[in-house]
């Protein structure tokens, strides 16, 4: 058995194998870089047994638990659960489509959220880039003070249309220095041009 | 294309749509009375000299 899969083996280990037949704990855990205390967590589990003890009770893996580890990683690293893997090593060793497909949905749903993340940390980052050299003004501040001066939503739809026939380039740095993110700045002016319906402003 | 309006481009903008000297002032003294400091950065952003900013922010209060 231990010959058979010794073939799928890199270099070294399978030599290691050949002479050794097994590995501590220790020595497992190194080679794949995993802790000692996560492998004895994954026998607690059943996840993964060793394939035996010594006469003085230290646990020892062979060769095949080496192989089902490796596998337990592959499947770590495409984010299955624990759980999950266990499943899977049970009834055959491949994930079913529907897991997959679960999995799938998930990494989309995160990267969405990380996006996010990455638009409100940029959105910070230029607050403080334009808050030095411009106007300590936000948008809200703003609004505030153009409806202080008399002037409703339809003034200032009149107020962006001009502003973005007049002066383009300027209407973007004003916006901008509002603290406004990049894709509604993109939003307004469109809308200033009469090419969107959003009435947001 | 220039990235900035200047003070006289911006007064054109509001007449055009239809605020008048009266509500222009008004509007200043509402924005010096509510928010100083973004009352003076607004118009540091429109690159008015600092002396014309003192008396605008003045005659504002």
């Amino acid at each position: 058995m231990i010959a058979a899969q010794g073939r799928r083996l890199a270099g070294p280990l399978r030599g290691y194998f050949r002479r050794m037949k097994t590995l501590a704990i220790s020595q497992l855990a190194r080679t794949v870089g995993l802790s000692r205390s996560t492998l004895l967590y994954y026998d607690r589990i059943g996840l993964l047994k060793p394939s035996g003890r010594t006469g003085s009770g230290y646990r020892y893996y062979s060769e095949q638990s080496y192989g089902r580890l490796k596998r337990i990683r592959h499947f770590r690293e495409a984010g299955l659960t624990l759980n999950e893997i266990r499943e899977v090593l049970q009834s055959g060793g491949k994930p079913g489509v529907k897991l997959l497909d679960k999995r799938m949905q998930e990494t989309a749903a995160s990267i969405v959220d990380l996006k996010n993340q990455q638009r409100i940390l940029a959105a910070m980052r230029r607050r403080i880039a334009t808050s030095g050299s411009s106007a300590p003004v936000d948008k809200e501040l703003w609004v505030q003070m153009l409806q202080a001066a008399g002037m409703n939503r339809r003034a200032r739809k009149l107020w962006h249309t001009e502003f973005e026939r007049r002066a383009p380039a300027a209407h973007d740095e004003f916006l901008m220095s509002l603290g406004i993110p990049r894709e509604e700045v993109i939003q307004i002016r469109r809308w200033s041009r009469g090419e969107t319906k959003n009435p947001e402003v | 294309m220039k990235n900035n309006v200047t003070k006289d481009e911006w007064v054109a903008m509001y007449r055009e749509i239809g605020l008048d000297e009266k509500k222009m002032k008004q509007w200043h003294q509402l924005f010096e009375a509510r928010h100083p400091d973004g009352h003076q950065g607004f118009l540091e952003w429109l690159r008015i000299p600092k002396k014309e900013i003192d008396h605008i922010r003045a005659a504002s209060r």
